[in-house]
């Protein structure tokens, strides 16, 4: 029989108090001892080795009263209870319902200071394994990120193609590239050329040669301003999808984004819809002949200015 | 702890959130079951092997991501791809090499656990369903051995999965469908490299962590063995906690192997031999170090022949797992004191004296074939 949770404990003399909780040896998993609380004075930690018998309500010690009040008080703070430690099979053996069922710190694990300086130490070398491989990984995520700018003319048509003044025409061409350790490939592409009228001219430079730079600053080309050829990249200003030259019933020949309904006249200028700047003008030269040649360029889409990315 | 710690002036935020959290899942009793585990006997040097092994294989799925962000499976990109890794991203070699090491470092600490749990007798009951776990988890990392070194697709990995496969297409009765199976056709190609390359990077490692998640539950459920000697006293006078110091020994062991891998990551990484092709040219085929005693066992004169190669190939090894996952059903003496088990310590010694042996022998060779 196991000592029950508030049996009455008593004494050669008298009764002192009643079992509070029981403590189990992590290892053998037997009781090995009962706590005591003396009626008010405290609590009182006794051995099993003491308690002669065991009742349903009652345990009898061999002991005095006057020897059990003179043990030491019941540390608490040198116990987990059962729902904090992991032995496995601990509950097999044990008939005692219901409260507080102790386990002892082993004598290892008492003192607080050590245990703190172990755990620190177990952080800083947990932060010396991951601390040199940040860096590595966040270099090695980064290589194909940020490649460098091209500034290749590229030849994509004839202006012969297009019949009339101030009117969208589609350019395709092919862009040969080389991604990471794929072989050389071609993608298709296109733009938008316009043979502009003064008017219209004039409201996409502004009375002003377009300069275009590379990444350090150095002038790559300068659209001069009465040229009538103007090349807009195929991507829309505010989300990069693709847009077209339409009909638009009050507002007549506009380009037209289909994804976020965009729109913008003859000279890329926004009349309606979310896009946050005009379309982008490209470098653009006509030879003689009539053959035209860009410099392919994409720029970041949403910005209100223009942030060359290809 | 806990209870001896005054309660604070005000909560910051953080312990906010926690109590947040531990409010609703029971997160501090959680963390104390975890950490509060009597180790008995104390923790020890000699337990650090099972944590090293979980770090190894976390470290392994790290750096088999980060590589997977280059790395493509195919035929004629996969061994350019690997190229490029180590030669044109930044830190891309360190990191394929030290996967690489990684792995050598996961078969050596394998080797040490398994034979730390044998000498210490922990595979005798009530700890058998740990030790037939591990065996799958022994089997798991030499599945990760073999169908990770194909993917560079160099000539190294094209002809050890050649003779590996041909290994396996002795097993009688099933041989040739799963020789076929892995192959994905009658010769090593394409459908080889896809088949290695899912089940490198998604059936094992999903096996493994079912495998391993399933060995810790039956590791907690029977609690640790201890140590195989001395008197009840006195192991429970040095019993502790797996928290700190047991947890404070795993970590050192962790950054002493870290440091060793990556050490061999810089001294000798990876390089590439010559794209795969069905013509070996100068090359002479070797499999991974670790497998060397097998390959070294398949060049005995007792082994030739087809029923000899059955013998060496598929018998032995096969006898030898059947009997390791027999052992504790076998060996029903309580005693797990290595010094009064002398059939096991020899039959230890044996073993890895006959596993050395083979392995020097092959390197050995290596030179008469120059």
């Amino acid at each position: 029989m196991q000592p029950q949770l508030k049996s009455k404990v008593r004494c050669t003399d008298r009764e002192i108090g009643e079992v509070t909780k029981v403590i189990v040896d992590p290892l053998s998993r037997e009781i090995s001892h009962i706590v005591v609380s003396m009626n008010g004075s405290g609590e009182r930690q006794v051995s099993m080795a003491l308690v002669q018998t065991i009742t349903d309500d009652a345990v009898q010690l061999r002991n005095a009263s006057a020897e059990v009040a003179a043990l030491p008080p019941f540390k608490r703070d040198e116990y987990l209870s059962t729902h904090e430690v992991e032995i496995a099979h601990l509950e097999d053996n044990l008939h005692v319902t219901p409260g507080e069922v102790l386990v002892p710190f082993p004598e290892l694990e008492k003192n607080v200071k050590r245990r703190t300086f172990f755990m620190n130490f177990t952080h800083a070398i947990g932060f010396l394994i991951g601390l040199p491989i940040a860096f590595p990984v966040l270099r090695y995520l980064m290589k194909p990120m940020y490649a460098p700018l091209d500034n290749g003319w590229l030849k994509i048509g004839n202006v012969s193609k297009i019949k009339a003044d101030d009117i969208g025409v589609q350019f395709k061409y092919k862009k040969h590239v080389k991604e990471v350790y794929l072989p050389e490939a071609e993608v298709e592409k296109n733009v938008w050329i316009l043979k502009a009228t003064p008017a219209v001219l004039d409201k996409v430079y502004q009375g002003k040669d377009m300069e275009f730079r590379d990444a350090t600053g150095k002038s790559v080309w300068t659209n001069k301003k009465d040229i009538p050829y103007v090349a807009f990249s195929g991507k829309c200003p505010h989300l990069g999808c693709g847009y077209k030259w339409r009909k638009h019933k009050v507002l007549g020949q506009v380009f037209l984004c289909p994804c976020h309904l965009s729109i913008y006249d003859a000279s890329g200028k926004v009349l309606d819809g979310p896009a946050p700047r005009p379309l982008d003008a490209l470098p653009i030269k006509v030879s003689a002949s009539g053959d035209v040649q860009i410099i392919d360029m994409e720029f970041k889409a949403g910005t209100k200015s223009q942030i060359r990315i290809v | 702890m806990e209870h001896s710690s005054l309660p604070s002036s005000q909560p910051t935020v953080i312990e906010k959130v926690i109590a947040f959290v531990d409010e609703r899942v029971g997160l501090k009793q959680m963390q104390a079951k975890m950490l509060n585990e009597p180790v008995p006997g104390g923790s020890r040097w000699a337990y650090v092997f099972g944590s090293v092994l979980l770090f190894i294989f976390i470290m392994q799925a790290v750096t088999g991501i980060l590589l997977m962000f280059y790395y493509v499976p195919t035929a004629d990109h996969a061994y350019a791809s690997t190229q490029y890794i180590i030669h044109d991203v930044d830190y891309g070699w360190f990191l394929l090499s030290y996967h690489f090491w990684g792995s050598t470092a996961m078969v050596v600490c394998v080797f040490a656990h398994m034979s730390q749990v044998f000498l210490w007798g922990a595979y005798k009951p009530p700890r058998e369903m740990i030790w037939l776990v591990g065996l799958a988890l022994f089997g798991i990392v030499m599945g990760f051995g073999f169908t990770g070194y194909l993917l560079p697709w160099d000539q190294r990995a094209y002809w050890a999965t050649t003779v590996g496969v041909e290994i396996m297409d002795k097993t009688p009765l099933v041989g040739d469908f799963m020789a076929r199976f892995l192959k994905g056709g009658p010769t090593p190609g394409q459908m080889t490299l896809s088949r290695f390359f899912v089940i490198h990077v998604m059936i094992l490692p999903a096996a493994l962590m079912g495998l391993a998640g399933l060995h810790l539950f039956l590791f907690r459920a029977a609690g640790p063995a201890g140590p195989f000697r001395g008197t009840p006293e006195e192991i429970k006078a040095k019993t502790d906690f797996f928290f700190p110091r047991q947890v404070w020994k795993d970590i050192v062991g962790m950054a002493v192997v870290f440091a060793s891998i990556v050490a061999m990551a810089f001294w000798e990484p990876v390089v590439l031999l010559e794209e795969a092709t069905p013509d070996p040219g100068d090359y002479h085929p070797e499999p991974e170090w670790y497998f060397l005693f097998l390959f070294q066992l398949l060049r005995l004169k007792i082994f030739a022949g087809e029923f000899g190669q059955f013998l060496g190939a598929i018998a032995l090894p096969g006898a030898f797992m059947a009997l390791l996952a027999a052992l504790p059903f076998i060996d029903r003496d309580p005693e797990r004191n290595i010094f009064k088990r002398p059939v096991a310590l020899i039959g230890w010694i044996v073993v890895m004296v006959a596993i050395l042996l083979f392995t020097v022998s092959a390197i050995i060779n290596r030179e008469f074939l120059d």
